[in-house]
Formats: C-alpha cells, structure tokens, sequence
C-alpha cells in the first residue's frame, strides 16, 4: 500500500506521475505501471501488462524536481527489454519506455503522455424505444388485517400470511429473513394496514406501512469493457435511467483471456476481479438511482447478462475452465439468487435472475441479443453480429438458429494497429477518401464537423486527432479500396504512390498519411500501414468465415436482413463493412445497427417474466457450432481475406466496388515477371 | 499447364530462375514441368530442391514478413512448392541427399487454433524440412512421443489464448525433465506471445510469424550445427 507522505526507506523509491501530480512511494523493483495503477492513474493498457500492446508509453524526465522532492533519472528504472529494443527498431519512440516493461530501481517524475492516458469512454448504449408486456417478476399488494388481541398466539408473520392468502388468493408464500427484523414496526405504523412487495407470488421481499408505490429493478449488461445499466419502473415498464462506466477489471486486463489468466495466475486475483465488477455494478446503481431521484433500498430485482468469463467471475467462480478447450461452463442454466448473494448493495432482500449461458464462449449476453432481437420469431433469415474481441454471430429464423463465437482479435478495437486506439474523445471514427485526388476527410470523436486537410489550422488543441479507432479504420480502409488505392488482396498498389504524395514507401512497403502532423494531438502523423490492413483483413475475415459457416450449415446463401450489434457495431458504416467483407452480401438498407441489444435483452428480461422463460428454452434450443474444429474453417478465412471476398459475390455493391482485378501486376515492390516476360520475348522471336 | 513458354528452350539459371517466379505466383503445374526439365538435365535432386524451390520460397517468405503476400498467396506457393516436393522427395532418399531437417509441430493442449500454425508448418516445408503436424489440443506426451518417433531437430509449439500458452512451459519442463531438451530446438508462436514469454519458459526463440519462424530455424540450426558461430 502507498503512503503519499511517508519517507522513503532504503528499498523503497519516490514516484510521481504528471500530468496528475499523484505521487506515492513503492517498493524498490515495483513495475511502473503497477505503481501508477496504485497511485490512482490509469494508464492505457490492452495486454494487461505482457509489453504486447505497447499503448503504455512514458516519459521519464531528467533532473531535479524540488516540489516533489525527487530527483529523476531514466536509469533509475531497469534496463530497456528486447521488447522494447525491437519496437524501438521500427518506430520513433523519442526515448518513451513502456511502463510495464519497466520496473523502479530508484526515484522518478514520469509523464504520461496524452495518447498513454486511459481515457473516459463514450458509451454508446441508449435505451430502446421498443414495446414488451410488462409482466415483472415482483409486484406490491395492499393488505389490511386486524390488530392482534391478547389470546391470540400467532405471530404476526402468519397473521399476514393468513391476510394475503383470504384477500389475495396467496399460498405457500414464505417471508425473507431480512424483512422479518422490521416487520413488527411496520404493521404498527401502518396500523395494519401494509403494502408486501412478492417475488413471484411466492416469497415477500418487503413490507411497507400504509398504501405504498413504487417499485423499481435494474437490468445490466457487464461487458469487458463496458458495464451498462437500466433503472426500469417496474410498473410502467419506463427507463428512468441509463448508465454505463468502464468495467473497472480492465486495469487486470483488456482482453477476456487477460483477466482468465490473472485470475488464474495471482492467488489474489478472482477475488480482486469479483470485487472490481462489483464495485463497477453497484456504483452504476448508485448513480442510476440518484439520477431519478429513487435510492438503492428501493430496487427489488436485478436482472444481470453478461460473457461466460464475466458472468462466474460475479459469482465468485474461477474462470480457469474457460480459459482452454473444451471451454466447460460451471453452470449453464438460468440462475434465480438474491442481489446480496453476489455483495449488490440494495435493498437487502432484492431479488437477482442471472440469464442462462449457451456454451463457453457464448454467454447470457448472446442470450438477451437473442430475446431483444428475436430471430427465433422470423420468418426470414437474419445475421446478428456482435462485434468484439471475441466476435459472437447468430444466424436463423424461426425455423432453426445457429450462433457460433470467432476470435477476431482486438484489432476492431484499435490494438495492434499502428495509431489504433480505443473509441475516446479525439480518435479517428469516420473516413472519406476522394476518389480521385486521394484525399482524406475525417471526423473525430467529439468534434462535430468534417476536418480537410489544411482546411482547419485553426482546431483547438482538443479537437486534434490522437488516433484512429474501429470504426475509422474500417472506413478508412474500405475507401482506400474504393479510391483503388489498394488491390482486393489488401495491397497497396505502386500507381497509387503517383496520384497522391499521401501513399509514401518505406523501401518495399507502403504507407497511407491520413492525418497530417499539423491536425494530431501528438505532433507526428497518422499513418495507415500495410500491416494494418493486413490486421483487418485477418480480423474481418474470422468474422466472415464463422458467419459463412453458419449460413452453409443452415442451408442459406444469403441473409435477408443484417443486425450489428453493440457499441462498436452501431458505429460502424454498413456499407462499409460490406465493402470491406465484414458481413456478406444484403440489401443496404436492411442491414441495420441496434447498439447495446444484450442491455435491452436484460432489460425486457427484467419487464417481463415470460421472457426469462423463452431465455432458457432458447439457451437449450439454438445450436452452438464450434467454428475452429470445422474442417472447412480454413478454407472460409483464407477465402474471406480478400476485399470484399475471393468468391462470394456482392451484387448490392456492384455499382461502387473497383473493377475486378485478379492480380496486382505493380505492387509488388516492382518484381519482374519473369513467366510474362519470357513469353513476350519467345513470341517476338517466332515473329521475327 | 501452360503451354506458352518452352522451358526446353530455356538455359538451366534461367530455368532455375523461372522455378522462383512460379513459385512465387503459386503455379504448381508448371513448377513440376520446370522440376522435371531440370532433373532430365541431370542435376540432382538436391540442387533443384536447394537452388530452385528452396530459393523460391525464401523470396515468398520475405515478401511475406513485409506485407506484400498475405496469406493467401502463401498458401498458393506452398501448395507450388508440395508439387514439386512430390517429385523430388522419393529421389532425395535415393540419392541420399543430405537433409534439412525434420520439424515437429503442434497447436498447444486447451487451444484449438491452427491457422497460424498450418501456415508456419507449410512454410516450414517450404524451406525444405520435413514437418510432422500433430494438429490441435496436444498434450506433452504426445510431442514426446513424437520426437522419440521423428527425431525432430525442431520442436514449434503454437497457442492463441493467454490461457493455454503457458501450457507450453509444461512441455519444455517435460522436455528436460526426460533428457530431450538438448535434441531440439523448441520455437514459440501465437498472438499473444512475445520474446519475454519465451523466455520464461525457457524456449529457444519467439517467432512473430512463419516468415521469422523459417528465418530463425534455418539459423538456429546451422549455429547447433556448428556452421554459424553465433
């Protein structure tokens, strides 16, 4: 733990991190960015620590700093690592290090600079407008019984018990334990005259004196990322609020397998991953319901969805079994507990229904996207795709759906991307490129208009691009296609280096400037590299091949309607993600972005009781296929690399996509074609 | 098969050259045309596989490490390259050939990813070994067991999960526990790997894609074989 004002002892070093000014001492040989985790500042971390992301840069100032008393020096951190040595190969670091790679061997003042900051989120998950029966799994009814006389031994439990079974028909109901140290006082202030909130019509959550209204229940979507929240009346069905703040385990982790292996791996690290998503939830519930002017105490039940990995670690179930094949769930089933079981901190005696999970990698999430978007009840075939680190796609109709999960890697989400970053205030999100002078135009998050290059000198700072995010790199690399500024294999074309100074070499590969130096927040420009879209291609093409899969198991050759859903996918272009073949062929106009549909899932689930049924029927009834182990797998994703696909055809695109080309006969770093040459010189022989 | 050039008309570096190009655009069947041609001139199946196929593949996997072929197009010129192996294989055991090498390869237990490993494994080929591909899911005894039955010079182990990866300390651990990690070079692979990680578990090298992986064999070799002082 940190003392901010303690004296250093001999082991131990003095850190502080600007721009924050948070300042602590640690032990000597503390990694940096553990200790500036400790010291509350957050830095962007996507590996979770393993020098992979290199998103963690830092700089370390030299020299004296009296105000902190430290006096800062680069080798008072451990020697730069192979990793670094070889990043710093390829890139301009400008003397950063990477706060993971580095461990205190002495006292330092670093600067995080802004790109490194982990920034506040721009959540995308508003509610829905669309209309369910509201039928809640808790509801109040309005009893009054006589005062008890002398001689009459019941107690007052049974009394009301008697109470609710003569006015309401109500049998068998058993009482909440927590309701029983209250319920005395609550029959004399309401002089016998109570309002008992049930569960079910079997168990009372909650007794009120006199004639009361009010009951309130809140649905969650925990992401990795993201945890989103719903405070629903549970009388009129209405969303009186919606929140949403970053998952806090991220700090342990981007990625779903980063937070499997630290659970795994630190004896502390389950209980730290329980606690911190935990905590995330029941803040969210807090604001949520501040926000209406309701408190915590009157929330009554909870419906929670979330990924396999997320939803055992809320229930405090080492996520070991998810982290290799065959991926074996604890439990699967729809789960009926109490909120406090799992340490929510509402009323005490709220209720909490955990939907049902389908397979290892796809979870009570899928679920609520299934009960929101119910393909199960169409006649025509519908594709939903929720796009993420780990990809889940459901294809069907009411006859028959499948879902399958495919691991696209974290490209979509800006890692391994040259200046890919998460979707945050100043990041890259939509792209055009004009066809014919190959010139950009972008929009940045948090900035409404349109920037040109050259056309905006005058930007304030914050309006400055400091990266490209998912869906600006998909926009950006479908234009790059359409423009014919590179082939449909994915590279760049020589002839395009002639039209534009924005296309340079660096030797025998090509670059895109689409951010000039001039508009970004760190000074040098951003660049769209071969190997990024080398990185998309293998991303979109796990997506298309797991979707292709479905879509040749189901019998289909086309889908009829395309549904994107959650934050990413209702930010991404439909056209083109069809250009770039993230989604196959389909009438524009009936491919369609839903945002957070698993939110709304778990939100119906909370309106309506016979929805957590068909959520359990459905969990058993669709058909989970394992993509991977499919012998045609390979041949799918090699095929789905190219833009828009090797083979399958794209007639809604036929108008926009580039003349087909079958090879890249100048892009390839001037290569003689020795085959074509050969034949052109033996033809003119025989003429001559 | 094309019939638009005639290769008996070419001089043998010409030929050899043209092998190179063609395998470069993934043509198999005038690959082993050009194969034949070669081997009737009477040169041994070893220069052709070493000076023409073997070469070929180099420029494939350095175009591959750059960018400029993706997977597809290396797919293509390892299916090139198995034609002409076809070929060439039968009559470099004849001849008793010196050999490159032989590699076993394997997708790590709990992970049941294996693109990434087919295409070093096809690489691997490319570069004239002989590759034992044991496929997804393999526990420590089932490489062991192969190396006892392939005498393996190199031991490649793939994973894509942060959680199956250190499935591939247990292996090494095995190795040495059996008296056979000094008989293999051991390469690591996978997404979320990086040179750090090899490290710990103390494997040979990292390598960041098959193009690294056949670059680093082919050196690792000739350093334990004593042709290359490090």
């Amino acid at each position: 733990m940190v003392l901010i004002e303690k004296k250093p002892g001999l082991d131990e070093c003095k850190i502080a991190l600007m721009p924050s000014g948070r300042r602590g001492v640690v032990p000597r040989g503390t990694n940096l960015l553990k200790a500036a985790q400790e010291l509350g500042v957050e830095l962007e971390s996507i590996c979770g620590g393993r020098q992979t992301c290199m998103k963690c840069q830092v700089v370390v100032e030299q020299g004296q700093f009296p105000k902190h008393g430290i006096l800062s020096d680069a080798a008072h951190l451990t020697p730069l690592t192979a990793q670094e040595i070889e990043y710093g190969l390829n890139q301009r670091t400008d003397g950063r290090r990477l706060a993971c790679a580095a461990e205190l061997t002495g006292d330092v003042l670093v600067s995080v600079p802004e790109e490194s900051q982990a920034h506040k989120q721009i959540i995308a998950k508003a509610a829905s407008d669309r209309v369910i029966d509201i039928d809640p799994a808790v509801r109040q009814v309005f009893v009054q019984m006589a005062p008890p006389e002398l001689g009459d031994s019941q107690g007052d439990w049974e009394r009301l018990s008697e109470a609710l079974q003569s006015q309401w028909g109500l049998a068998d109901l058993r009482i909440d334990i927590r309701v029983l140290p209250d319920l005395q006082a609550a029959l004399r202030e309401g002089d016998y005259s109570v309002t008992v909130t049930l569960w079910r019509d079997r168990e009372v959550l909650r007794v009120q004196p006199g004639y009361q209204e009010g009951i309130y229940g809140l649905a969650y979507d925990v992401g990795s990322t993201t945890v989103a929240a719903h405070l629903c009346d549970l009388r009129s069905g209405a969303v009186l609020a919606t929140q949403a703040a970053m998952n806090t385990q991220v700090r342990y982790g981007e990625d779903l397998m980063s937070r499997v292996s630290y659970a795994t791996s630190d004896p502390q690290g389950l209980a730290r991953l329980n606690r911190a998503v935990i905590r995330t939830i029941n803040d969210l519930a807090e604001k949520a319901a501040a926000s209406c002017g309701v408190t915590v105490e009157d929330i009554l039940d909870v419906v929670i969805v979330g990924n396999p990995v997320m939803h055992h670690i809320l229930l405090g179930i080492d996520p070991v079994e998810l982290g290799a094949a065959p991926f074996a769930l604890a439990v699967s089933s729809a789960l009926d507990l109490k909120a406090r079981d799992i340490g929510l901190t509402l009323h005490p005696a709220a209720r909490l229904h955990m939907l049902p999970l389908i397979a290892g990698h796809v979870g009570a999430d899928n679920v609520a996207v299934q009960i929101a978007e119910a393909p199960h009840e169409q006649d025509e075939n519908v594709l939903i795709v929720d796009v993420g680190t780990n990809a889940e796609i459901v294809v069907g109709s009411r006859q028959r759906v499948l879902v399958a999960s495919s691991p696209t890697g974290p490209a979509f989400e800006g890692a391994q991307i040259t200046h890919g970053q998460r979707a945050a205030p100043g990041a890259v999100e939509r792209v055009r490129i004009d066809s014919q002078t190959l010139e950009p135009r972008i929009r940045l998050i948090g900035h409404e208009e349109w920037i040109v290059p050259g056309g905006a000198d005058d930007l304030p700072p914050e309006s400055r691009a400091t990266g490209i995010c998912g869906s600006g790199i998909i926009e950006a690399i479908a234009e790059m296609y359409l423009s014919g500024m590179i082939d449909p294999g994915g590279l760049f074309l020589e002839s395009a280096a002639g039209r534009t100074r924005r296309v340079r070499y660096l030797g025998r590969t090509a670059e895109y400037v689409l951010v000039d130096e001039a508009l970004t927040a760190t000074g040098s420009a951003i660049v769209i590299t071969q190997n990024d879209i080398r990185a998309i291609q293998l991303a979109k093409a796990a997506l298309y091949a797991g979707t292709k899969l479905l879509m040749v198991h189901l019998g289909v050759e086309t889908v009829d309607r395309i549904v994107l859903a959650g934050a990413f996918g209702s930010f991404i272009s439909p056209l083109h993600a069809m250009v770039l073949g993230l989604i196959p062929d389909c009438e524009l106009e009936r491919v369609v972005a839903v945002g957070n549909a698993a939110g709304d899932g778990a939100r119906f689930a909370l309106l309506n009781l016979g929805l957590r049924e068909q959520a359990a029927w459905l969990a058993g009834w669709v058909e989970h296929i394992s993509t991977p182990l499919e012998s045609s797998f390979q041949d799918e994703f090699v095929a789905a690399l190219n833009l828009p696909h090797l083979k399958d055809r794209f007639p809604h695109l036929e108008h926009i996509l580039p003349p087909h080309v079958d090879v890249n006969e100048d892009g390839r770093g001037g290569r003689s074609r020795l085959r074509s040459r050969l034949k052109a010189q033996q033809a003119s022989l025989e003429e001559s | 098969m094309s019939e638009d050039i005639d290769i008996t008309q070419l001089e043998t570096p010409e030929l050899l050259e043209l092998i190179q190009d063609d395998l470069y655009d993934g043509l198999a069947e005038e690959v082993m045309a050009s194969v034949n041609e070669l081997l009737s001139r009477g040169l041994t199946p070893y220069d052709v596989l070493t000076r023409g196929l073997v070469a070929g593949m180099d420029v494939v996997g350095v175009d591959f490490r750059d960018g400029i072929l993706f997977v597809p197009e290396v797919l293509m010129a390892a299916k090139a390259m198995k034609g002409g192996m076809q070929i060439l294989r039968p009559l470099l055991a004849e001849t008793g050939a010196p050999q490159i090498g032989t590699m076993v390869i394997g997708t790590v237990k709990g992970d049941i990813h294996d693109i990434g490993k087919n295409l070093v494994a096809m690489m691997m080929e490319g570069a004239g070994f002989t590759v034992v591909n044991l496929g997804i899911n393999v526990d420590a005894d089932t490489f062991i067991k192969a190396i006892h039955e392939h005498e393996p010079v190199i031991l490649g182990m793939s994973a894509l999960l942060t959680t199956t990866m250190p499935y591939m300390g247990v292996v090494i651990r095995t190795l040495k526990e059996q008296a056979l990690r000094d008989k293999v070079i051991v390469l690591v692979g996978g997404a979320p790997l990086n040179e750090a990680f090899a490290e710990d578990i103390e494997a040979d090298a990292y390598c960041r894609d098959a193009a690294v992986a056949v670059e680093t064999a082919k050196k690792m070799l000739a350093i334990k074989r004593g042709e290359m002082t490090v």
